[in-house]
C-alpha cells in the first residue's frame, strides 16, 4: 500500500515537508499531483507548451499547477467544509462545459517513446532466437527453374532454409492479397524485383546475409512490363488471361452526371497531371518477433492493426484465429497505412519458427522495406475542365489512371470523391483504370488517391480560375458543394469547408500578399509565391466495428481496454481522454495499456482510414456510458441505502445522476455526491462497461480542409523554398488540440516531401529500383521545412462524431502538392503538372515561359 | 554483410603490410560511413571490386590525425574528421574554402565520424554502380546503364564510358586551393599535387584517382593562399543535410581593381573528376570581373556534353558559377 501524501500541502507548508520521510518523497514520485506542482509536468512539458504556445502565437495555457495552487488557495480562503479531490478539479477546464476533451494533454506514454525506456518491437531479444534474411529476385518477370541451397547450406550458422523446394506441403496453396496474378508463398513465376526465392534462418543476421549470397538461381527471363501507359495497350503481353487490354487489371464503370459529353463552357482547359511513386519511410523498419507455444503462434509485430495481422497470420497458417496472438507493442515507428495486414515474410518466419522451434526475429533491411512492402502509387489524370468567365463550372471529364504495380491494393477511382463531392459540377464524367506492371506494388500510404484526387482537382481549379482572371479563392468559394454527396444524396454534418479556405487565406493575408504571377522579384532571380488548395476526402468518419470495455475498479480507478493500436498519433491517449470524458472523471484516474494483445481485446477496426477518433473512440465512448450507467445504478442504490441508514427517506434513481470529476451528485441538488470509489468498493466488485458499436448510414462524412503557402522561387537554380505555411482543418472537435497540431504539422511536412522531392523511381531497362534509400529517395529533413507551419481547428462538431470529432491521420497529406503548385505558379508563371516539382521541371518550365 | 578480418596497426608501415598482402581484397578504413554502412552492407562488388576480407582500421594510428600550420601553409592528416577541420582556427583563418566545404558535407553525425582521407576516398554516388544488381563498367562488368538509364544526377563533362560525377566536396575545395596529398606506398612516400591526383574513367574507369591498392593517403598539404585572395563556395544540392551536390563551385582568386588576376574555379558535381574549369578562368583572366562575368560563365557551355536527361544541371552550372564569383568578390 502506497503512503498517502498531501501534495499540495508538501508545496504549501514546508514544516509538512520537512516531517517526511524518505518513503514519503518516494511515494510523491508516482503522484500525478505533484507532478503537476514541482515534478516533470511542471519541469518538462508545461515549458515546451509554452515555447510551442509562443512559436504559434497562441496563449500558452496557465501552467496546470498553478491552477492547482491557486484554486487550493480560493478553496482554503473560502473555508470550504471539504477539499475535493483535487487532482480531479484540475483536469477541468476543457471549452463548451468538457472536462477533458479539449485540453491540451502530452502523450501518456510519450516518455517511452523519446527515451529507449518504451518496448519497440525492432529492440525485442529472445534467447535462442534466429534471424532471417531473404534472397529476392532481381528480375521484374521470370520463371524459377532452379534453386541451389547446397553452398548456402554448408555456412556455419545456417540453421533452416525455406523456398518453393523446402516449404512443408500443407503451406504450398497458401496465398496472400487479391490477384491476378496469384501470389503464393514462394512463386514459381515472379512478377516483381523483390519476390523472395528463398528465406535464410541463421544463427545471426550477418551469416543469414551472407548465405543469401550462397543461393544460386537458375532463372528464365519473360518480358515484362514497366511502364503504366504501356500496360493499356492492346500490343501489350498479358500475363493472365483477361479481356482488358494489355496489363489493365480493372475499368470502374465510369461516373456520369448531367450530360458531360453535351456540355459546352467559355473556357475550356485540357491537362494531364501526374504524380510519381511513393514511399511511407517508417522511422522503424517492418519487423516481428515470433514463436510458438505449442499449438499457439505468439507474433510481436510491428502492425497497426493486431487483429487484422493475426486474420492474415491464422489465414495463412491455416489455424484459428484463437491460436494466434498478435501483440503490437504501441511503441512502433509508425504506419503510415501500409501494416494492416501481414506480409509474405511475416509467413516464412512463422512457417521457419514452427520448423526450427526457435524464436525468429525478421527486421527487414531499408530496401526491402522500399521496394517489397507497397506504394502510394503512381498517377495519371487526364483532365477536361469547362468554366465560364463568370466563375460558373459547366463540366468535368477526368479520367484516372492508377500504376498498381504487381499487386492492387488501391484503385484510382479513389481520386473521385474530391472531384464529385467537392464542388458543384452540374455535368461529370468519371473513369478510374487500373494498370499491372512489374514494379512496386500499390496500397495505402496515409490514404492511397485521395491525395492524387486533391492535386488533380485544385489543379485545375487554380488554372481555372487564371483563365477567367478570378481570384481563385473567390472561385473556389463560389463554387463550394457545401450539401452532401450528389449521388448518394447523403447530407454532410456541418461542413467547415468555407471556414477552412477563409481562414487559411486570411492567416497567409491572401488580400495582401496575391498578386499577378511572377509579379514580385524579392532578390536577383528569386521570385515570390503564394498559392491555396482546398480538400475533401471520405476519411475520419469512423467505420466498424468499434469496440471498446471499460474497467472501473474497486478503488475508483479507470482502466481502458481497446483494440485500437497507437502507431505514432497518440490514438490511446485519446483513448483515455475519451473515456474519462464520456464516465465524468479526470484523466489521472484513467490509465490504458500502450499495447494491444489480441488475446485479451476485441478488434477496433485498423488504425487507419483516419478512423481510430471515431473507431476505437467511439468503442471506448460507448463502453464508458454502459459503466457510467451502471454506476449510477448502484449510486442510486447506495444514496437511499444511506439515507434508510440515517434514517432519512430518499428517492433518488439512476436518472437523477450524474458523475463529474469522479464525484456522482444529484442533478437537483448537487451538494448531495458521493465519490466513485466510495460506490464502488460498496459495490465490493469491478465494474465492466462494454460495447461493439455499429456506426449508422446516414451521413455523407467527409473530411474538409484548406492548405496556403508562400514560396520563392530561384529561376537560377530551379530551387523552390517554402517560406510559410498554413493548415486549417475541419476537425469537427478537438479532443486534443497538442496532438492534433502535431499530426497536422507531420501531413504537411510528409507531404512537403511528396510535392517537392520524393519519387521512387525503377530503371526503364531492368526494372530495377534505382534510389530505395533515405540518402537517394530524399525525405526531407527539418532544414528543407518552412519554419512555421501554422495550423488552424476549425471545430465543427459532426453528428456522427465522438462529441463531434472527426479524424485527422490522413487529410494534411492531399493539400500540400496543389497548394506548393499554385505559389510556384504565382511566383514564376510556370504550371507544375508533374509530382514531385523538381529543379529540372522548373527549370524546364521556365525555358518554356521565357 | 560478408564476414572480413579487422586489422588494427599501430603505425602506417603496418598498414602497409595488411595491404600488400591481401591486394584488392583488403580496404583501408576510415570513418566507415561509406565503406561500411554503404559499399559493404549494401553489397556493391564485382569482378573489379571484390567484397573486401580485410580491412585496415586506420583510427589505430595516431599519426594520422591532426592539423598542423607552419608559415607554408596546413598540413591536415588524413584520419582527422570534417568536425576537427570545420572547428580549426587555422583553416578558418587561412582557407574557409575548405571549412566552408567540409561544413557542406553529409550531417553533423557523420562529419563527427567522417575524416578528410575517407571524405577524399568515398566511391561514387551513382545509382547504378550502389545498385548491387546493376554489374557496371565501374564495378569490372560490361555496361554502362547510365547512357541509356536515368542520367539526371550524371556527369555533363568529361565522362567516357562511365558517367559518374566525383562525389567529394573537399576534393573541389583543395582542388581549387592547389592542394598536395602525400600517398605512402611499398616503395616509400609520393607527393601528388590535387593537380595530378584525380582520374577519370578514361584513363581508370574501376578507381577515381592514381592512389594503388597497396597505398594509403596519409596527409594533404595546402599552400598559404596568396595574401587578399577570395575564396567562395557554393553547393546546390536537392536536400539541405544528407545530400551530395548536384553542382557545386570552389573558387579561389586574387583581385586587382575589380580585375581578375589569377585563381581557380573547380566544380563539383559536373564531371568524373573534381572539374576545374579552365575555361572560366581563361575567359576571365585579365578582365573586369563583374563586366565580364556573365559570358565567361557562359564559357562553361562550350565544354559540356549533357546526357538525355541532364541539360538542366548546364544552365544550372553556368548560373552558380557567375553567383559563386560574384560572391568571392563581394
Amino acid at each position: 500500500m502506497a503512503l498517502k501524501v498531501d501534495a499540495l500541502k508538501v508545496v504549501q507548508d514546508p514544516a509538512y515537508a520537512a516531517s517526511l520521510s524518505d518513503e514519503h518523497w518516494q511515494a510523491l514520485t508516482d503522484d500525478p499531483e505533484w507532478n503537476l506542482l514541482v515534478g516533470e509536468q511542471r519541469e518538462m512539458v508545461e515549458p515546451v507548451y509554452e515555447i510551442y504556445g509562443h512559436r504559434l502565437g497562441i496563449p500558452a495555457p496557465r501552467p496546470r499547477g498553478e491552477v492547482l495552487l491557486a484554486q487550493a488557495q480560493l478553496a482554503q480562503a473560502q473555508a470550504a467544509a471539504k477539499p475535493a479531490v483535487v487532482a480531479d478539479a484540475v483536469a477541468g477546464g476543457g471549452a463548451g462545459g468538457f472536462q477533458v476533451v479539449g485540453t491540451r494533454v502530452p502523450r501518456l506514454h510519450g516518455y517511452g517513446v523519446v527515451t529507449n525506456v518504451g518496448q519497440y518491437t525492432q529492440n525485442m531479444r529472445m534467447p535462442g532466437m534466429l534471424h532471417t534474411r531473404t534472397l529476392r529476385s532481381p528480375y521484374p518477370h521470370a520463371k524459377i527453374k532452379k534453386v541451389d541451397l547446397t553452398k548456402a547450406r554448408g555456412l556455419p550458422g545456417v540453421i533452416a532454409i525455406l523456398s518453393r523446394d523446402t516449404l512443408p506441403a500443407e503451406y504450398r496453396d497458401v496465398k496472400l492479397g487479391s490477384g491476378p496474378p496469384d501470389r503464393y508463398l514462394f512463386n514459381e513465376e515472379v512478377f516483381e524485383v523483390g519476390s523472395p526465392i528463398a528465406v535464410v534462418a541463421a544463427e545471426n543476421e550477418h551469416v543469414a546475409d551472407e548465405a543469401t549470397h550462397l543461393i544460386e538461381v537458375e532463372y528464365e527471363i519473360l518480358p515484362a512490363t514497366l511502364d503504366m501507359m504501356e500496360g493499356t495497350l492492346a500490343s501489350t503481353v498479358k500475363q493472365w488471361e483477361s479481356k482488358e487490354d494489355g496489363t489493365i487489371i480493372a475499368k470502374t464503370p465510369p461516373l456520369v452526371r448531367g450530360n458531360p459529353d453535351g456540355a459546352r463552357a467559355d473556357i475550356n482547359l485540357d491537362s494531364v497531371l501526374t504524380r510519381a511513386t511513393e514511399q511511407h519511410m517508417p522511422l522503424e523498419m517492418t519487423n516481428s518477433l515470433m514463436y510458438w507455444d505449442q499449438d499457439r503462434l505468439v507474433a510481436y509485430y510491428t502492425n497497426q492493426h493486431a487483429h487484422g495481422s493475426r486474420s492474415g497470420l491464422s489465414q495463412a497458417l491455416k489455424i484459428p484465429v484463437n491460436r494466434v496472438r498478435v501483440i503490437q507493442p504501441g511503441y512502433v515507428g509508425s504506419g503510415y497505412g501500409y501494416r494492416s495486414g501481414v506480409d509474405l515474410a511475416e509467413i516464412h518466419a512463422a512457417i521457419l519458427s514452427k520448423i526450427t522451434g526457435r524464436p525468429v526475429k525478421n527486421m527487414y533491411t531499408r530496401e526491402e522495406d522500399f521496394v517489397t512492402r507497397t506504394h502510394r502509387p503512381e498517377f495519371r489524370n487526364e483532365m477536361k475542365f469547362g468554366v465560364n468567365r463568370d466563375g460558373a463550372i459547366q463540366y468535368g471529364q477526368f479520367r484516372v489512371f492508377g500504376n498498381v504495380g504487381a499487386q492492387r491494393g488501391g484503385a484510382a477511382n479513389g481520386a473521385w470523391f474530391i472531384m464529385q463531392t467537392l464542388y458543384k459540377i452540374p455535368n461529370l464524367k468519371l473513369e478510374a483504370i487500373d494498370v499491372f506492371t512489374n514494379s512496386f506494388k500499390s496500397g495505402p500510404y496515409r490514404c492511397v488517391s485521395h491525395p492524387n484526387g486533391t492535386f488533380a482537382m485544385e489543379m485545375m481549379m487554380e488554372k481555372a480560375a487564371y483563365a477567367i482572371g478570378m481570384d481563385p479563392v473567390e472561385f473556389r468559394l463560389k463554387n463550394l458543394n457545401e450539401e452532401g454527396n450528389p449521388e448518394t444524396k447523403k447530407p454532410y454534418s456541418n461542413s467547415g469547408v468555407r471556414e477552412c479556405i477563409t481562414k487559411a487565406a486570411e492567416k497567409i493575408g491572401w488580400k495582401q500578399n496575391w498578386h499577378a504571377p511572377r509579379a514580385k522579384q524579392v532578390r536577383p532571380g528569386v521570385f515570390h509565391g503564394i498559392g491555396l488548395a482546398a480538400h475533401s476526402c471520405s476519411h475520419g468518419g469512423g467505420t466498424n466495428p468499434a469496440t471498446g470495455q471499460v474497467i472501473v475498479n474497486s478503488d475508483g480507478s479507470v482502466q481502458c481496454v481497446s483494440g485500437s493500436t497507437e502507431i505514432g498519433p497518440g490514438q490511446r491517449t485519446q483513448m483515455a481522454m475519451i473515456t474519462a470524458e464520456a464516465l465524468g472523471v479526470s484523466l489521472h484516474r484513467v490509465s490504458i495499456a500502450t499495447y494491444v494483445d489480441t488475446d485479451n481485446t476485441t478488434d477496433a477496426g485498423s488504425t487507419s482510414g483516419s478512423r481510430q477518433t471515431n473507431t476505437g473512440g467511439r468503442g471506448m465512448y460507448e463502453a464508458a456510458m454502459d459503466a457510467k450507467r451502471q454506476i449510477l445504478q448502484l449510486a442510486a442504490e447506495k444514496f437511499v441505502d444511506d439515507a434508510k441508514r440515517k434514517n432519512e427517506t430518499l428517492q433518488v434513481a439512476a436518472a437523477d445522476l450524474d458523475m463529474r470529476n469522479g464525484e456522482i451528485f444529484v442533478k437537483a441538488t448537487p451538494a448531495r455526491k458521493q465519490p466513485l470509489e466510495a460506490v464502488v468498493s460498496a459495490y465490493g466488485l469491478p465494474v465492466l462497461g462494454r460495447a461493439i458499436y455499429k456506426q449508422d448510414n446516414d451521413w455523407e462524412r467527409a473530411a474538409w480542409a484548406a492548405h496556403a503557402a508562400e514560396v520563392e522561387v530561384d529561376t537560377m537554380t530551379g530551387s523552390i523554398t517554402v517560406t510559410k505555411y498554413v493548415a486549417a482543418h475541419d476537425v469537427g472537435r478537438a479532443i486534443n488540440p497538442f496532438a492534433l497540431e502535431q499530426q497536422i504539422e507531420g501531413g504537411v511536412v510528409m507531404a512537403l516531401g511528396a510535392a517537392l522531392m520524393e519519387e521512387l523511381l525503377i530503371d526503364r531497362a531492368t526494372g530495377l529500383p534505382l534510389n530505395p534509400n533515405m540518402l537517394d529517395y530524399r525525405p526531407p529533413t527539418i532544414l528543407d521545412v518552412p519554419e512555421t507551419i501554422d495550423v488552424i481547428l476549425v471545430e465543427k462538431p459532426k453528428a456522427y462524431g465522438v462529441f463531434g470529432a472527426h479524424g485527422i491521420g490522413e487529410p494534411p497529406m492531399a493539400p500540400p502538392g496543389p497548394t506548393i503548385a499554385a505559389a510556384v505558379h504565382n511566383a514564376i508563371g510556370v504550371w507544375m503538372d508533374s509530382m514531385p516539382m523538381t529543379r529540372e521541371k522548373v527549370l524546364a518550365g521556365l525555358r518554356n515561359v521565357r | 554483410m560478408k564476414s572480413f578480418e579487422l586489422y588494427e596497426p599501430k603505425n602506417v608501415q603496418e598498414a602497409l603490410v595488411v595491404l600488400k598482402t591481401h591486394g584488392n581484397k583488403a580496404r583501408a578504413l576510415a570513418g566507415g560511413s561509406d565503406l561500411v554502412a554503404g559499399v559493404m552492407k549494401d553489397w556493391v562488388e564485382g569482378t573489379g571490386m571484390p567484397m573486401p576480407d580485410a580491412l585496415v582500421d586506420l583510427s589505430t594510428i595516431p599519426q594520422l590525425k591532426g592539423i598542423k600550420a607552419d608559415a607554408r601553409g596546413i598540413t591536415i592528416g588524413a584520419m582527422t574528421t570534417l568536425t576537427d577541420i570545420i572547428e580549426n582556427k587555422e583553416v578558418i583563418a587561412r582557407i574557409p574554402l575548405l571549412k566552408d566545404a567540409a561544413h557542406s558535407v553529409a550531417s553533423q553525425l557523420i562529419r563527427n565520424y567522417g575524416t578528410l582521407g575517407g571524405n577524399l576516398n568515398q566511391r561514387p554516388r551513382c545509382w547504378f554502380f550502389r545498385g548491387k544488381d546493376f554489374d557496371c563498367f565501374k564495378k569490372g562488368g560490361d555496361f554502362c546503364y547510365s547512357v541509356s538509364g536515368d542520367n539526371r544526377y550524371h556527369a555533363i563533362i568529361g565522362g567516357e564510358g562511365c558517367y559518374i560525377v566525383h562525389p567529394s566536396d573537399t576534393a573541389t575545395a583543395l582542388l581549387a586551393l592547389n592542394a598536395s596529398a602525400k600517398i605512402a606506398g611499398p616503395a616509400g612516400e609520393r607527393t601528388v599535387a590535387f593537380d595530378n591526383l584525380f582520374v577519370g574513367p578514361g584513363v581508370n574507369i574501376l578507381a577515381e584517382n592514381v592512389l594503388k591498392p597497396e597505398e594509403l593517403m596519409t596527409e594533404i598539404f595546402i599552400p598559404n593562399p596568396a595574401p587578399g585572395t577570395r575564396q567562395a563556395w557554393t553547393k546546390l544540392k536537392n536536400r539541405q543535410v544528407y545530400d551530395f551536390a548536384v553542382c557545386a563551385v570552389a573558387t579561389a582568386f586574387t583581385v586587382e581593381n575589380g580585375t581578375w588576376k589569377d585563381g581557380r574555379i573547380v566544380m563539383g558535381g559536373v564531371a568524373p573528376v573534381p572539374y576545374r574549369a579552365l575555361v572560366v578562368e581563361n575567359a576571365i583572366k585579365g578582365k573586369d570581373i563583374k563586366a565580364a562575368i556573365k559570358q565567361a560563365s557562359a564559357a562553361i557551355r562550350t565544354v559540356a556534353r549533357p546526357m538525355s536527361m541532364n541539360a538542366y544541371k548546364v544552365d544550372i552550372a553556368a548560373n552558380m558559377l557567375e553567383r559563386t564569383i560574384l560572391a568571392g568578390l563581394a
